[in-house]
């Protein structure tokens, strides 16, 4: 089936069967490999995107829902060359070890941003579940605390 | 939902009278004629079939008596720390859409139906005894505030009532198992037990 | 323990030039190591001297200059997180005398020639790297500033280097510049190094080059990777332990869409298709027969791991502790156990191949490249300098990637179609075919002396292979260790004033593989001694600061673990007992000539074990990057907190389970120390291993801590109360 939305500011349209997992749309048909594929059981959080500025899973969002809504994924996070606040903080804490599953933590604390603008740390543990094998929740936290400042100084 | 709506136009209009209405299947599987001279269900025989879906793990994991939902068949606490939320829905960004969405996922094996979410506090099963469900989903301080008639609604139309039948695969892509009386056995018994006054058993 | 290492220099000096690619000139080196299998093998099981492995023969690229001025290293170890190319920017530049911002690296292919024998791993990558790399880049600054003395008509000593650009006699030379004008080249002798305190890069936290990369969502890793007409292949691999292909019926999935052809091989069945998830269904569809062994349990895994069953070695030796021991009065005996631990890297295993006639090309997450190449050509018959492996980043390692059958399969799969092929794992696949942790069974007794010493201790510990039938160690070698020193390290035991003190490791060989897994037998050995010791200070009424002290030997080895454990508890604010309803809990290991020492400050809440608060002092001796060092302690520590008191394969009816993240509870945000205090001591002159020692002492820790709040000793991971 055809389906057609916005993705990254940009309109799309790909023709695939429906149930297809959103995810493989991103990564292998639009080909933005930030995405990634950690589980396919939406378990890992490492394809987490926004769908209409909500943090969803991709590997278990079917591609026909995403008709008409907006899709942001890493690569549309920043605006232009100047990287979001969370990607900016994620650089200042130095998170990332091997950094796989680090695009679907970045866009899950975006997420969480917009909706708690000053996350408190019981914040950042209820809604930041993603799972990173590195182990670098320590710096995280930091950083998530951090984009929070960046954040909201920009605004 | 034209059907639904339909379904409850009739229902309300014709109270619940119309046990035609009660064996109609939720499914499209195409009209089965009324019962016509078959005997009314006991009415605490139809209360056994109704109780053994409502404490049946599909119903309690997400009937639970605190913040967090259960899941699977050893109804566990659900995986990541899965918390309620203030709306029944989740947390701020970790809402029940983040996973699930309004159909089951069969490739990731994430169920799903319309309004995927908790039931509120006030309706909490878990833990809760056949008799102390039955006192509560009677109970309009608890119930959100149904009648009789919109509670046997909520318990024999709602979607994601009705998901218990249609559970989908898990993540190893085994079938979750279904309520142990049929769906439309269920649904006939809710409406027995509710024409018969929703008698309430002593336990 | 630890004695002057002899110093590696080239044997010869020999830069060849190769032609240029792209922009800028590639050039290379032959750098000869002591290519001694038995040397290397007592590096990485014993001494656990830093090990590097380069070829003798061939030419390797190391670095490429480009005409913009910019630097690339082509790094023979693998970037998996650790930071590796980081630390490895920073020593070239000091030595090339570029700027950061000039330095590039870049994972060496095979076909650069600059291949690693060994691999990635055994948290020797700086350090294996720290002599040879300096060495290089010092001869190639030096032969640089020799051609630009030519071009300028002055004498090489006139000139001066700065940031890449060589000035004297008035004018200047970009490194860009020298390189375009020079066809013949001049290999100096090797330089001396400069003074590691005049470095600029080295011993300073500079930012990871590959932090921008990593933020911005860049295709760098192996599951990313693409080439034009790229199709999908999916490989039917067995859910069980034992299972072997026998036979397979893919009539329904031939005429599946999107699939392009079902590939039988000997030993194994794939299917090739036009997307993933057309792979995926397709090879859901094949109806593959397996032979199939014995139906195990858990409980059958249990009664195999177990101190008296399986081949002892003995791995340790002083005094007549066994002697002592035997006679059983007033000796305290403890057994502690482990469980099956899996890799659950994020990036699952997969490999992009393209065979195209006699030639073939991998992109792989691979922590063996040359093995890797190894199979490939051997599968497909090929010569193996026609096989190139590109080796991609890595979505973590830890181990699991020392073992790449898939690069094999998915070059199977492309030669069959003629178009290039990727195909992975997928998540309940990389947990049903995991080359796990090998489970644990240690048996301790000691014999305390009236003073509250330790007369006699002994540790038996018994443990699946981790070295013992992996690719990265020929069988042959096995007489030349003896015991498989992976599953024994971090066994031995450290108190060297102790008079009597013995270690033997039991091998047991399991039906399902294992193998490595980041630090290896450190986690469950120094989880089983240093509870031991814990549970030894107790009974002797001794401080377990103060009783470690006291026994620890005075040579270089002991006087660094000393220090650290000092360190640790000074930070720490080390005490024993409890306060506010927390305990603090020590634990202290060396491991690759690296100690550390660790502090967990404990609570229970709503009666699970909370971990507020991690203090760990580490000696990794020069810390060429001091961020890094410690982002590889937090996250160690963290790791080691997951493996411990949460993670655990179990076995069902021959399956290995859970097969997925939740169900295989890990650590989460939520379970990560709000605070984790990294103190980094440097007392050896060269860098030595950072990646796994810190995965010690935290499991002992944790569980020592336990034992003040609760009373009650745990002595089985994962932790449970």
């Amino acid at each position: 089936m055809k389906i057609s939305f916005h993705i990254n500011g940009g309109a799309q349209s790909v023709a695939v069967d429906g149930n297809t997992p959103l995810l493989w749309v991103i990564r292998d048909m639009l080909d933005l490999k930030g995405t990634k594929f950690g589980c396919g059981k939406a378990a890992c959080g490492a394809c987490t995107i926004h769908v209409d500025g909500m943090a969803v899973r991709s590997c278990s969002y079917p591609a026909k829902f995403a008709e008409g809504k907006n899709i942001t994924t890493i690569e549309g996070l920043s605006a232009g060359e100047e990287l979001h606040p969370v990607q900016q903080a994620w650089i200042e804490e130095a998170v990332p070890q091997c950094g796989y599953c680090q695009p679907g933590f970045m866009m899950a604390t975006a997420a969480l941003l917009e909706k708690a603008p000053n996350p408190t740390d019981q914040d950042i543990d209820d809604n930041i579940v993603n799972i990173c094998r590195c182990a670098t929740y320590y710096r995280m936290r930091k950083a998530i605390h951090r984009a929070a400042e960046i954040k909201n100084a920009n605004s | 939902m034209k059907k639904a709506y339909l379904f409850y136009t009739l229902f309300l209009a014709a109270g619940m009278a119309l046990a035609y209405a009660s064996s109609q299947p939720q499914d499209g599987e195409g009209i089965t004629p009324p019962p016509g001279g078959e005997e009314p269900e006991d009415a605490l025989q139809a209360f056994d079939k109704m109780m053994a879906v409502l404490t049946h793990k599909r119903c309690v994991n997400c009937h639970p008596a605190g913040g967090r939902p259960r899941q699977g068949e050893d109804s566990h606490y659900h995986n990541f720390n899965v918390q309620r939320g203030a709306d029944g829905h989740g947390l701020p960004a970790l809402r029940c859409g983040t996973c699930h969405q309004r159909e089951n996922n069969d490739y990731s094996g994430v169920p799903g139906a319309p309004e995927w979410s908790l039931a509120p506090l006030s309706m909490k099963w878990e833990g809760l005894s056949r008799v102390e469900i039955a006192r509560s989903i009677l109970d309009p301080a608890r119930n959100g505030g149904r009648t009789l008639e919109e509670t046997v609604h909520h318990l024999t139309e709602h979607e994601l009532v009705l998901w218990a039948w249609e559970p989908g695969v898990d993540a190893n892509g085994r079938p979750r198992e279904k309520p142990p009386v049929p769906k439309d056995e269920y649904i006939k018994a809710v409406k027995v037990w509710a024409e018969a006054g929703a008698p309430i058993p002593e336990e | 323990m630890s004695e002057s290492k002899p110093k590696k220099t080239f044997s010869r000096r020999k830069f060849i030039i190769r032609s240029a690619v792209g922009v800028g000139v590639l050039l290379g080196t032959g750098y000869f190591t002591r290519p001694l299998w038995r040397r290397s093998l007592a590096d990485m099981a014993n001494s656990m001297e830093p090990s590097y492995l380069g070829d003798t023969e061939t030419p390797q690229l190391w670095f490429e200059v480009t005409a913009d001025n910019q630097v690339i290293l082509h790094s023979p170890k693998v970037e998996m997180g650790q930071g590796t190319f980081t630390g490895l920017a920073q020593i070239a530049a000091d030595e090339l005398e570029v700027d950061m911002r000039q330095m590039k690296v870049v994972n060496a292919a095979t076909a650069t020639g600059n291949i690693d024998g060994l691999s990635t791993g055994g948290s020797n990558s700086i350090s294996g790297l720290w002599q040879p790399l300096r060495e290089l880049a010092a001869t190639m600054r030096e032969m640089l500033k020799n051609e630009a003395a030519r071009i300028l008509e002055t004498d090489a000593a006139a000139l001066t280097v700065r940031e890449g650009v060589v000035s004297g006699n008035g004018q200047s030379l970009s490194y860009g510049d020298i390189v375009k004008a020079v066809k013949e080249w001049t290999v100096p002798n090797t330089p001396p190094l400069k003074d590691v305190n005049s470095y600029q890069f080295v011993g300073k936290p500079i930012p990871r080059i590959d932090l921008h990369d990593k933020v911005a969502g860049a295709p760098i890793f192996g599951m990313d990777a693409t080439m034009p007409d790229m199709l999908y292949g999916a490989v039917v691999r067995p859910s069980s332990i034992g299972a072997t292909y026998a036979s397979a019926d893919a009539s329904r999935a031939e005429k599946m869409p999107g699939v392009v052809k079902v590939v039988k091989e000997k030993d194994f069945v794939g299917v090739v298709a036009r997307s993933y998830l057309e792979a995926e269904n397709a090879k859901n569809a094949i109806e593959v027969t397996w032979d199939t062994g014995k139906n195990w349990q858990s409980e059958d895994i249990e009664e195999m791991i177990k101190v008296g069953k399986g081949e002892p070695f003995v791995i340790q030796k002083e005094g007549r502790a066994k002697r002592i021991l035997d006679n059983e009065e007033g000796v305290v005996r403890a057994e502690y156990r482990s469980p099956i631990g899996a890799h659950a890297q994020l990036e699952p295993n997969g490999a992009l191949a393209f065979v195209d006639g006699d030639r073939a090309t991998v992109m792989i997450s691979t922590q063996v490249v040359k093995i890797t190449r190894g199979e490939v050509a051997a599968r497909l018959g090929l010569d193996e300098e026609n096989v190139n492996i590109i080796p991609t980043y890595l979505g973590g390692g830890f181990g699991r990637r020392l073992h790449t059958p898939n690069a094999m399969q998915a070059a199977v799969l492309s030669r069959a179609v003629g178009k290039p092929v990727k195909c992975f794992f997928n998540r309940q696949e990389e947990f049903q075919n995991d080359t796990f942790r090998p489970p644990t069974h240690h048996v301790l007794r000691a014999k305390l002396l009236e003073n509250g010493l330790i007369e006699a201790i002994e540790h038996h510990v018994s443990s699946g292979d981790v070295m013992f039938g992996s690719p990265l160690f020929p069988a042959i070698a096995q007489p030349i260790l003896g015991a498989d020193a992976g599953a024994w390290r971090g066994g031995m035991i450290q108190y060297g004033k102790v008079p009597n003190f013995r270690a033997v490791s039991w091998r047991v060989k399991l039906p399902f593989a294992t193998s490595w897994w980041r630090s290896l037998g450190l986690l469950a050995n120094t989880f089983a001694i240093e509870s031991f010791m814990d549970e030894l200070a107790v009974k002797a009424g001794k401080d377990p600061v103060q009783f470690r002290l006291d026994q620890i030997q005075d040579d270089e080895a002991g006087r660094r673990l000393k220090e650290v454990i000092k360190a640790a508890a000074q930070k720490a604010g080390w005490k024993d007992g409890v306060q506010n309803g927390r305990a603090m809990g020590f634990a202290a290991s060396t491991d690759a000539n690296t100690p550390c020492a660790q502090v967990a400050e404990v609570s229970i809440e709503d009666g699970q074990i909370r971990v507020h608060k991690v203090t760990c002092a580490i000696d990794p001796g020069l810390a060429v990057n001091p961020d890094q060092v410690r982002a590889q302690c937090e996250g160690a520590i963290i790791m080691g907190l997951s493996a411990s008191m949460y993670e655990k394969m179990t076995v069902k009816d021959s399956q290995l389970t859970p097969t997925l993240y939740g169900p295989y509870r890990m650590a989460l945000m939520k379970d990560a120390p709000r605070e984790i205090d990294v103190v980094i001591l440097e007392n050896a002159e060269a860098p030595g291993a950072v990646g796994e020692p810190p995965l010690g002492p935290i499991g002992a820790a944790v569980a020592n801590a336990v034992f003040r709040l609760t009373g009650r000793r745990l002595r089985e991971m994962p932790l449970e109360l």
